[in-house]
Parts: structure tokens; C-alpha cells; sequence
């Protein structure tokens, strides 16, 4: 009798545990598919991280979702005729998480830390390049900084608005110990860091003093009202718990679906898919020092032995489009032509091949299991070029020794992708540069390395276009890489979650979003 | 014949066997850490890389390496770690920064929570099991509880945990299919999350541990100690129970302390199926990320509980087998 009231008891308590703690339906509930770094703006990142930071931190700009960038904590951004002065009147009513109000000074003192040597903040060395290189932080008055250039750069609100720079947030110094390392971020944004588990999830509080801006939200920039009191970042590593999760109404946003359960969902009463081209690029690198590839003949062969279109719609079942440029769909500098894909040509491969005195000989490609579209890319590349009688042979290795190889250019060929760049010069310069400094580098040509620095010291829209164009047309000639496509992120929501979307960068955004349970 | 403490109950003795073990483990331990240490600096990958993507430049990949302190000497590098870790401190980690000491423990206890619940379960039901289906060897039952090990042994631990996950968070709704709080925190919430992957690792340890205590009970029930106590009219269960059992359940006991020691260093593929934040993920997301100190701290940790769960089965095999002791 005893026994069946301690266990009548058990499950009661059991029962009771099941149901919601209370306020966890003010909550919104997002999946993170790995663990954040750090909180260190631009510092200890990943893309988990920067998705986690611009909640929390805002930088004088931001970037709109179509890769232009808006003031942020800036009124306004004034550049000076000859392009080396930028001037920043700072927003009156903005406040940080700790009350106290934004200052220039404030602005001042994070810029100083950013271009520290110790910090290792990721831009340092972007802000202080020959094309971008910023010369002084000044505070003429309590609102206003004013930042100065060495010469023209059409990147240099860019590189302040990076997600992965940490958007150059602006913090307050009580987000640093007194030794002057990171403690933890003191911010503007509209979420406040509240509880960070490692391992298990990270929570952010509504900030009930955050300065929003009118109108609709826009990328990282526009109106970032939060909705809910908190926002909950529930770290699953496994794609079928995290479906699962969703499915058992255990998290509200799954944010990173995968193609193939897109169908089920869809199939769902109440469920909402977010899709949205990113602007990251699947692409395959071809050594241009290899003794086989040297010559431009064989790679110009393996271009014409693929099938893009076949290859990109088998890879991402049919959710991207292939696009052989590496400015995205999305971004205004895109062009029609660099849409169009040559038609694959097995004839003229195999006499091209032959011409570059191709005998058979096997040509490596480097793949990973760790990103999947990687490793299908290389089987239906091996698969495609053996068509036109060209030898594949694939080499799958670990994700870290291939980003190794990567790094040192170690490599015939590789199946890769760049994460996403926000600035179509930063879309070429991924993999154009001289090698003999950055082995990284593909496409290693002095014509296109003048024509890429001119690109970045321009500022005219137009006559930057009229750059890519070129330097699109001297990628078609030289084919030092073959780009195939820029992914599209699926995002999943119930109908309880209202106002979310997916964007080109890839993390989910919580302001503006709602949860109705 | 092993030779084990505890013959005469002397406490001294015992306490002077388990220092005298632990100063014999010492060299042991010190050649793991030298055997990871230099071993993961032979396998190709770079933590800064890894940190910084594909965005790498040089500059950038040897500033990081100067932080992380792995612009010196492979040598030097390890006589400052093993000088650190002499003292208390692993380091920390790459990654995140956080101090690896604290780390494991923290994610021990997680993995070491649902180990010893799953095992215990596991012992529970394999030992009584097996010894059963010995007793009544070739017998439809011990067909059954043949096929039941055999196929429980067969399934992989993830395919059952995301089955589980399916059934009882899915579609009865009985238990959250993500989230973990610690029994600090709230004790019936941890029982409620930790059930799951508890029975899933149990479900796959009673497979071996049935097919262990069958094999070595059928063995000792032929023994003619047993066949003495039989003639001389000694019930049935009171042969298996105080005759059969003792004997019939050391070599379980030796497979226990095995079990215990491999899931007690990570059982990666159940932590990662259900979001739990235990040693066995934070070893395998280490080694992704090549996060040295972590790597090196948790290896560390493993060997000193294979030392550890060694000795304990050592201590505890005169309890079940006195010819260990006698001998």
C-alpha cells in the first residue's frame, strides 16, 4: 500500500514537472546547433557566436538584409568630400544595459580595444590594410565621433558593420574586467545577456529601455523591438532531435532545417517555412600551381565536364540556384550574366583536356564528411568529369586538417564553401590574392588583384559594377575555381510564432518576433 | 589468481594496497598525457585555422598561435603543461576560454549521472537474468533471453535513443525530447530528463552483461561444488543464490568495471541524440576544434577512471570470489 502511494506520489511529482515552468510561455525558444565561443564581439567567434552578439551589442552601423548598410547607433553617417573623413552623430536617447547613456566617449574606448594587437579582434588587420586603413578615432563632442582614413575606401562602413567584426558593437566598459580582459557585454542591443549554460543554452532579457527605430526591421538594421521577455538559444547538435524538438513544441524556431525534412514540415498543420538565399558560396578551388593544372586548358575542362545546374539541384534538392559569380543573387551588385551557366561540353573537355596533355592521370579532390553538400559536390563532380574521361579521386578528410590544407594551399582541387561576404569585393577577394603571402588564395592574377583594389577604393555604385563585370569575365577566362551556388536557409516555425524570417546571414534574428501560445 | 587486499579486513592493509596502487597508476598517467599530447600534435589540423575559418590570413593565424602559446617549442609546451597540471590547473580551453579543470568536472557529472543509473539498471536486470536463464539452460526462456541479448547488442545506441525520443517525447509527450537540469537543481525535473537516455544505454548494456552472467553461471553450475550442494539436498535457489552467484558473478563484475570505465569517459553518441552536456560531447567537439587543453584534460580524466574503476572492482572481486583473497 505504501509502495503504491510512493509511487502514485513519484508520478504525480513527475506530472507536475512535466508542465512548464511558469513564465517559460513568455519565451522564445531557438535552436543553436553548437555551443557560442564567447561573448567577445569579433573575437573568439563563429557564426553561432556573431548571431548571438548582435542581439546583445550594435555598432554605429548595420547591415540591411540586402547587403547595404543603414546608421544604427549613428544619427546619420557624413562623409567628407574626399572620402577620408566619416563623421558619426550619435543617437541622443540611446542607452546601455547598465542605464548609463551612450557617449563618444564610449565609442572611443571600444574602437581603442578593437585595434589593439592583444585583442585579436578578427578586423584589426582589415582596418589596417593598404586599401582600408583607419588613422584616428576622434571625439569633438560628447555625440559626435569622427573617424579618418588614410585614403578612400568603399569598405570601410562594410568592415564596421560585419557580423563577423562583432558589427564593431559598441560597449560599455563595465563589459571588461579591470585587467582589461572580456567579462561580459554591457550593450545597446535589445536583448541583455541574461544566463549563458554552457553546453545547454544561452538566454537573453528584453531590454525594457531599448531605443528602437522606426519603421520595419531590416537585416541588422531598422526597428529591433523585442517581443517576448526572453529569448532562450537551446543548444541540439543532432538535426533529428532538433526536428524533434520543434515537432514536441520544446523549442519555437528551428532555424536551420534540413532540405530533405522540408517536405514533412510543409505537410504539418501550423507549420511555417522561412526560406531565404544566403549569401555564403558552395565553390571548387582548383590549384593553379599544380603541374597539371597550370594550364588553363584543363581547368577550363573540368568547368565544361560539369553539369552546374544538374549538380547544384541534386545537392540542394532543388532549393538554390547555380550561379557562377561569386557576388550573390541577393545583392544589388549581382548581374543577369553572372546567372548564366555555360552549358556543359563532354566534346569540347575532352579536347581541351587533351590539348593540356591530359593522359588519364588521376586529379585529387579534397572533400569532408563534416559539411555533407561538400562531399556530395565531389561525388557528383568525380561522378560528371568521368564522362569527359578525367580521373577524380576523392580524398575525405577531417574538417580541421581540411581547413588546414585549405590554408596552406594544399590541394588539387577542393570542395569548399566561403561563408558569407557582405561587400562584392570581399566576395571576390575570398580567394584572389597573390599566394606567395596567402597560400589560401585561388586566383592568383595581377590584372584582377589592381582591378580588386580599385573596386574596394571606389565609391561610385556604378563604376564598381563596371569592375565585377570585368572581373567576372576574367574568372569565366581563367577558371581558377568553378563557383556553383549559394545555399538557402530554411527556417520552421509553429503557428504560435509570428514575425520571424530567415535572412542572407545565416542565424536567426528574435527581435520583432512574437510567440502566441 | 589475482591477489587482492582485504583477506585478513585489515583497513591499513587496504589502505596501503589502494596508495600502492595509485603510486603505480602515476607512471601510467604521466604516459597517457605525454601519448596525447604529442599525439594530437602529430594529427594534422591548426586551432588557430579552426577559430578563424576560412577568413585565416597569416598574420592573423600566428597572432592566434602566439596566444594559445603554440609558437613554442612542442617541448616546452609540455613541460608548462605538465608543470600546471602538477599544480591543479589544465589550462584552458581554446575555444572558449574557460578553465578546463572545472569543465570536465562539470560535464563528469552529467555523464557520470546517467552511467551510473544506466549500469545499475543494466546490473539490475542482466545479472538476475542471465543467472536465470543459465539455471535453465537450453530451455525456452534462456532462448529467449539469448535472442533478447543478442539483439539489444545489435542495435546502435543512437538508433534507439532517437526511437525513444520518437515514441515517449514525440508521440506520447511523456518527457521533453530536449533540455537537462542537474538533480541540485530540481531532482524530479533531472529524473525527467535523464530517463531516456538512461534506458537506451541500459537496454544496450543488459544485452552484454545477460550474455556475461549466463555464459559464466552455465560454467560454474557444472562445477562439482555445485553438484555436491545439490546432493546433499540444498534447494535450488539457495545453490544459485549462496553457491552459484558468488563465483558465477565475478567475471560480471570485471566486465562492469570495463562497461563503467568506457561510458564513464564519454558516451558522445547518447549526449550528442539528447542535447545532454556531458564529457563523452565536449571530447568529441574538442577534438573537432583541435582545443588542446580540453583534449588533453579529459583524456587525463579517463585514464585516472580506468585507474580508479580498477581498483574499485580489484577491492570488491574478495567480496564475491574468496579464492581471490585466499590465494
Amino acid at each position: 500500500m505504501r509502495l503504491r502511494a510512493s509511487i502514485l506520489a513519484i508520478a504525480a511529482s513527475l506530472g507536475l514537472s512535466m508542465a512548464a515552468p511558469a513564465g517559460a510561455q513568455e519565451a522564445l525558444r531557438i535552436r543553436l546547433n553548437a555551443d557560442i565561443r564567447s561573448t567577445d564581439p569579433g573575437v573568439n567567434r563563429d557564426a553561432n557566436t556573431d548571431g548571438l552578439v548582435w542581439h546583445v551589442l550594435e555598432g554605429l552601423v548595420a547591415l540591411r538584409g540586402d547587403a547595404t548598410i543603414a546608421p544604427m547607433l549613428a544619427e546619420r553617417v557624413d562623409i567628407s568630400a574626399d572620402g577620408l573623413t566619416y563623421t558619426f552623430p550619435l543617437r541622443r536617447n540611446v542607452r546601455f544595459h547598465n542605464g548609463q547613456p551612450l557617449t563618444a566617449a564610449d565609442v572611443a574606448f571600444a574602437m581603442e580595444r578593437y585595434r589593439k594587437r592583444e585583442t585579436n579582434w578578427r578586423c584589426r588587420g582589415d582596418l589596417d590594410s593598404a586599401v582600408t586603413r583607419l588613422t584616428a578615432v576622434e571625439t569633438p563632442d560628447p555625440h559626435t565621433v569622427v573617424m579618418r582614413l588614410e585614403q578612400p575606401s568603399a569598405l570601410f562602413l562594410t568592415m564596421l558593420a560585419r557580423p563577423d567584426c562583432g558589427q564593431a558593437g559598441i560597449f560599455h566598459r563595465d563589459s571588461l574586467n579591470p585587467d582589461g580582459s572580456w567579462r561580459a557585454p554591457v550593450g545597446t542591443g535589445p536583448f541583455r545577456l541574461g544566463e549563458w549554460r554552457r553546453g545547454q543554452f544561452v538566454e537573453l532579457e528584453r531590454f525594457a529601455e531599448y531605443a528602437a527605430l522606426s519603421g520595419e526591421p531590416d537585416g541588422l538594421a531598422g526597428n529591433k523591438t523585442p517581443m517576448v521577455d526572453r529569448v532562450r538559444f537551446t543548444i541540439i547538435p543532432d538535426d533529428a532531435a532538433a526536428r524533434a524538438a520543434l515537432l514536441a513544441g520544446n523549442i519555437d524556431v528551428l532555424p536551420d532545417a534540413r532540405t530533405r525534412d522540408l517536405p514533412d514540415l510543409r505537410a504539418r498543420p501550423g507549420m511555417s517555412v522561412h526560406s531565404s538565399p544566403s549569401f555564403d558560396l558552395q565553390i571548387i578551388l582548383m590549384q593553379t600551381t599544380d603541374p597539371l593544372l597550370r594550364d588553363v586548358r584543363m581547368r577550363r575542362a573540368i568547368a565544361l565536364a560539369l553539369d552546374v545546374p544538374e549538380l547544384v539541384r541534386a545537392v540542394t534538392e532543388g532549393s538554390s540556384r547555380p550561379a557562377r559569380a561569386p557576388i550573390p543573387v541577393g545583392s544589388g551588385f549581382h548581374t543577369p550574366a553572372m546567372s548564366e551557366v555555360p552549358a556543359r561540353d563532354l566534346a569540347a573537355a575532352r579536347r581541351l583536356a587533351q590539348e593540356a596533355g591530359y593522359r588519364g592521370q588521376p586529379i585529387r579532390i579534397v572533400t569532408t564528411r563534416r559539411y555533407e553538400a561538400f562531399y556530395e559536390i565531389a561525388v557528383l563532380a568525380q561522378d560528371m568529369l568521368r564522362d569527359a574521361g578525367i580521373n577524380l579521386e576523392l580524398e575525405v578528410i577531417e574538417w580541421a586538417t581540411q581547413l588546414q590544407r585549405y590554408t596552406r594551399g594544399d590541394y588539387q582541387m577542393m570542395a569548399f564553401g566561403f561563408s558569407a561576404r557582405l561587400d562584392p569585393s570581399l566576395s571576390f577577394e575570398m580567394f584572389t590574392g597573390p599566394k606567395a603571402t596567402q597560400p589560401r588564395k585561388a586566383w592568383d592574377n595581377p590584372e584582377v588583384q589592381a582591378m580588386l583594389d580599385a573596386s574596394m577604393r571606389e565609391t561610385d555604385p556604378a563604376r564598381r559594377r563596371a569592375i565585377f563585370e570585368a572581373m567576372f569575365r576574367q574568372l569565366m577566362e581563367d577558371v581558377p575555381v568553378v563557383a556553383l551556388y549559394s545555399s538557402v536557409t530554411h527556417a520552421v516555425t509553429p503557428a504560435s510564432v509570428q514575425g520571424y524570417r530567415s535572412w542572407a546571414v545565416d542565424a536567426p534574428r528574435a527581435w520583432g518576433v512574437r510567440v502566441q501560445r | 589468481m589475482r591477489r587482492g587486499p582485504g583477506a585478513c579486513g585489515c583497513s591499513a592493509e587496504v589502505l596501503s594496497y589502494v596508495l600502492k596502487r595509485l603510486l603505480v597508476a602515476l607512471p601510467t598517467l604521466l604516459l597517457v598525457a605525454a601519448s596525447v599530447f604529442f599525439l594530437m600534435r602529430l594529427i594534422p589540423g591548426d586551432p588557430a585555422t579552426v577559430v578563424l575559418g576560412d577568413a585565416a590570413t597569416p598574420e592573423a593565424v600566428a597572432d592566434l598561435r602566439i596566444a594559445f602559446g603554440l609558437d613554442r617549442p612542442v617541448l616546452v609546451q609540455f613541460a608548462l603543461w605538465i608543470e600546471r597540471a602538477l599544480g591543479g590547473d589544465l589550462g584552458r580551453s581554446i575555444t572558449s576560454g574557460e578553465a578546463v579543470g572545472p569543465l570536465i568536472l562539470q560535464r563528469f557529472q552529467v555523464t557520470a549521472a546517467i552511467v551510473f543509473a544506466s549500469v545499475g539498471l543494466a546490473v539490475l536486470i542482466a545479472v538476475p537474468l542471465g543467472m536465470l536463464a543459465a539455471w535453465k539452460q537450453n530451455s525456452w526462456g534462456d532462448v529467449a533471453a539469448v535472442a533478447a541479448a543478442t539483439f539489444l547488442l545489435s542495435i546502435p545506441s543512437f538508433w534507439l535513443g532517437l526511437i525513444f525520443l520518437l515514441v515517449f517525447g514525440l508521440w506520447l509527450g511523456w518527457v521533453p525530447v530536449v533540455g537537462y537540469v542537474t538533480f541540485a537543481e530540481d531532482f524530479w525535473g533531472a529524473l525527467h530528463y535523464i530517463a531516456l537516455p538512461v534506458a537506451t544505454l541500459a537496454l544496450i548494456e543488459t544485452g552484454v552483461l545477460i550474455r556475461m552472467a549466463r555464459a559464466s553461471t552455465v560454467e560454474v553450475l557444472r562445477l562439482d561444488y555445485i553438484a555436491h550442494a545439490r546432493a546433499k539436498g540444498v534447494p535450488e535457489w539457495r545453490v544459485l543464490a549462496r553457491h552459484a552467484f558468488p563465483n558465477a558473478f565475478a567475471p560480471t563484475l570485471t566486465l562492469i568495471g570495463l562497461i563503467m570505465g568506457s561510458l564513464l569517459g564519454g558516451i558522445a553518441v547518447i549526449e550528442t541524440v539528447f542535447t545532454l552536456p556531458g564529457l563523452g560531447r565536449l571530447l568529441v567537439e574538442a577534438i573537432f576544434a583541435r582545443d588542446y587543453p580540453v583534449i588533453q584534460g579529459v583524456m587525463l580524466l579517463i585514464a585516472v577512471i580506468y585507474v580508479v574503476v580498477n581498483l574499485v572492482v580489484d577491492l570488491l572481486y574478495p567480496v564475491f570470489d574468496p579464492r581471490v583473497a585466499a590465494g
